[in-house]
C-alpha cells in the first residue's frame, strides 16, 4: 500500500508540474471565463447559459488532459526507459500500474476542482443560487473523466502507439455517447448478426449518457437513484479496463 | 558462492506485422555463473545481446528457453529485486523532480528503512547534496549520471548490474566511476557489467564473458590478461571477427 501511494503522489506531482497541465488550465479558465459572454447575449437565460458553458468546458478540457497524459502514462515511461528503474525494484506492476493511474487521475482531479471554483465564482456573482446539483453534476463529469482516462491506457498499453491508442478512445467515447442508440438500432434489427454485433458494441462501449447530469438538471424526482446507478457503473467499467490492463501489463516486456 | 547463474538461456523476439510473425535471436544458450564479490564484465559489439542478457536476469524480458537465478532465486522475485541495484545505459529520469524526490521514490519502491536519511547520504555520497532540490530537467549529462549511480546504490544492494556504466562520459567521469566500481568490490558488493570499452574491463574487472552473435564465445579471466596489457582486446577481436552484421567502413 506504501508503495502504490509513493507513486500515486510522484505521478501526481509530476503532471501538476507538467507546463501542458499548466496550459490546459489555463484553456479551461479562459473558456469558463468567455461563458460570460455568452450569458451576456443570452438574455433571460443567462445564468443556464453559464452553467452549462462553465460545466462543458470544464469537463472537455478535463477530458483533453486524462487522454493525452493517460495514453502516454505507460507508453513514455517505456520509450524513455524511466520505467526499467521501478520494475527492477520490488514493485509489483499491478501496484506500479495503479499507482500511476491514480495519480494521474487526482492531478486531473485538481485541475477540474481550480476551473469549478472560477467557474462558481463566476455564477455566484450572477446571483446564481447554490444546488447540490451542481457538485453532483461535477462528481459524474469526473467519473467520466475516470472512464475515458481508463480507456486510453488500456488501449495505450494494447496498441504500443500513442496516435492509434487516442484514435481509439475518442472513437469510444463518440459511440458511449450513442450507446443508447446503438442498443435501440440492435433491439430493432432483424438480422442476428447485426443484433449480435450491435448488443456487443453497446456492451463494449461506455454508456455516457450516465455521466451527464448537465442534460438532465430541470428533470425532477429522478436524481437519487440515477446518480446512484451511473456512480457504480462507472466504478465497475474502470475497474473492468483496469483489470485488462493489469493483465495486458503482467505479459509485456520491455 | 555463485550469486548469479544462467543455464541455457535463450531469447527469440518475436514481432509480429501485419500477419506475418518475425523472429529475431536475442541471445541463445548462454550459460554463466557469477561469483560473489567479483567484478564480471559481459563483453560483445553493439547489438551482441548484453542488453538483452542483463534484461533478462532483471524480469524485464522473458526467457524463450532456458534460466536464470540470483542468489538461487528466480530472477524477478521481489525479495530478490531488493537486493539488486541497476543502472540502464542511458538513464532518464522523471524531469519534473528533483534530485532529492526521485531518490526518496526509489527509496521508497526499495523498502528503504529512514529515507530522509539514507538520501541525504547518498546525496552527500555522489557530491549532489547542494543541488538536492534542483529539478532533474536543470541537470547536466554528468549530474544526471550521478542520480543514476544513487538511485542503484540507495537501498545498499548486494548486487550491482550496471549496463554500459561509462558509455558517455567524459575522462574524467570515466576515472571516478572506475574508483567507485572498485570501492563497491572492496565492501564486498558483486558488480555485473557490459560494456564495449576493453580498455576499462581490463583495469577493473575480476573475468570478462565475451558475447558475439547472441552466443557466448569465450569466458576470460583475470589471469589471461593481467601481465599483458592490451591482451584482452587481442582475445575480444580474435572471438568476435567477423561477428558484427554490419558491412566494413571502406576507408
Amino acid at each position: 500500500m506504501k508503495k502504490l501511494i509513493s507513486v500515486a503522489y510522484y505521478t501526481f506531482v509530476e503532471n501538476i508540474r507538467n507546463k501542458i497541465f499548466y496550459v490546459i488550465l489555463l484553456f479551461g479558465i479562459v473558456i469558463t471565463t468567455a461563458s460570460l459572454l455568452m450569458a451576456a447575449i443570452s438574455g433571460q437565460q443567462n445564468l443556464r447559459v453559464l452553467l452549462d458553458f462553465g460545466l462543458g468546458s470544464i469537463e472537455f478540457f478535463a477530458l483533453l488532459t486524462v487522454g493525452f497524459a493517460a495514453v502516454t502514462l505507460i507508453l513514455e515511461e517505456i520509450q524513455s526507459k524511466t520505467i526499467y528503474l521501478v520494475l527492477t525494484r520490488p514493485v509489483s506492476r499491478s501496484t506500479y500500474l495503479c499507482g500511476r493511474f491514480i495519480g494521474l487521475l487526482l492531478a486531473v482531479f485538481c485541475g477540474m476542482a481550480v476551473m469549478a471554483m472560477i467557474h462558481l465564482l463566476i455564477l455566484f456573482l450572477n446571483e446564481w443560487h447554490f444546488t447540490l446539483r451542481y457538485l453532483l453534476a461535477l462528481g459524474l463529469s469526473g467519473e467520466k473523466i475516470m472512464v475515458v482516462g481508463a480507456l486510453a491506457l488500456f488501449f495505450s498499453l494494447f496498441s504500443s502507439s500513442a496516435v492509434s491508442s487516442i484514435s481509439f478512445t475518442v472513437f469510444f467515447w463518440i459511440l458511449g455517447h450513442f450507446s443508447q442508440e446503438i442498443n435501440f438500432l440492435a433491439n430493432r434489427s432483424k438480422g442476428v448478426a447485426t443484433k449480435v454485433v450491435g448488443k456487443m458494441i453497446y456492451y463494449a462501449v461506455p454508456n455516457m449518457q450516465y455521466f451527464n447530469l448537465k442534460d438532465f438538471w430541470d428533470v425532477p424526482n429522478f436524481l437519487g437513484r440515477w446518480v446512484a446507478v451511473s456512480f457504480i457503473y462507472g466504478i465497475f467499467y474502470t475497474a473492468f479496463c483496469m483489470l485488462l490492463c493489469l493483465w495486458l501489463m503482467r505479459y509485456k516486456e520491455f | 558462492m555463485t550469486v548469479i547463474e544462467t543455464t541455457n538461456l535463450t531469447k527469440i523476439y518475436k514481432r509480429s506485422h501485419l500477419g506475418k510473425v518475425y523472429l529475431t535471436t536475442g541471445i541463445t544458450g548462454v550459460s554463466f555463473s557469477v561469483n560473489r564479490g567479483e567484478i564480471f564484465a559481459l563483453l560483445g559489439l553493439n547489438g551482441s545481446g548484453k542488453t538483452t542478457t542483463i534484461k533478462l536476469l532483471l524480469g524485464l524480458l522473458k526467457p524463450s528457453s532456458g534460466e536464470s537465478l540470483i542468489l538461487g532465486e528466480r530472477t524477478h522475485s521481489a525479495k530478490v529485486l531488493k537486493k539488486i541495484g541497476f543502472m540502464p545505459e542511458v538513464p532518464y529520469f522523471y524531469p519534473y523532480l528533483t534530485g532529492s524526490e526521485i531518490l526518496h521514490f526509489y527509496a521508497r519502491m526499495s523498502e528503504v528503512d529512514d529515507v530522509g536519511r539514507r538520501v541525504d547520504k547518498i546525496l552527500d555520497l555522489v557530491g549532489l547534496f547542494e543541488r538536492r532540490n534542483k529539478r532533474l530537467s536543470e541537470f547536466s549529462k554528468g549530474m544526471l549520471q550521478r542520480i543514476a549511480i544513487a538511485q542503484s546504490l540507495i537501498h545498499d544492494p548486494e548486487i550491482l548490474i550496471y549496463d554500459e556504466p561509462i558509455s558517455g562520459l567524459d575522462p574524467l567521469a570515466i576515472s571516478e566511476m572506475r574508483g567507485l566500481l572498485l570501492k563497491l568490490k572492496s565492501e564486498g558488493k558483486t558488480i555485473f557489467m557490459s560494456s564495449h570499452f576493453i580498455s576499462e574491463v581490463e583495469k577493473v574487472s575480476d573475468r570478462a564473458a565475451i558475447l558475439a552473435r547472441g552466443s557466448l564465445a569465450r569466458i576470460v579471466e583475470h589471469g589471461a590478461w593481467a601481465d599483458r596489457e592490451g591482451e584482452l582486446e587481442r582475445i575480444f577481436i580474435k572471438e568476435v571477427e567477423g561477428a558484427s552484421e554490419l558491412g566494413k567502413i571502406k576507408i
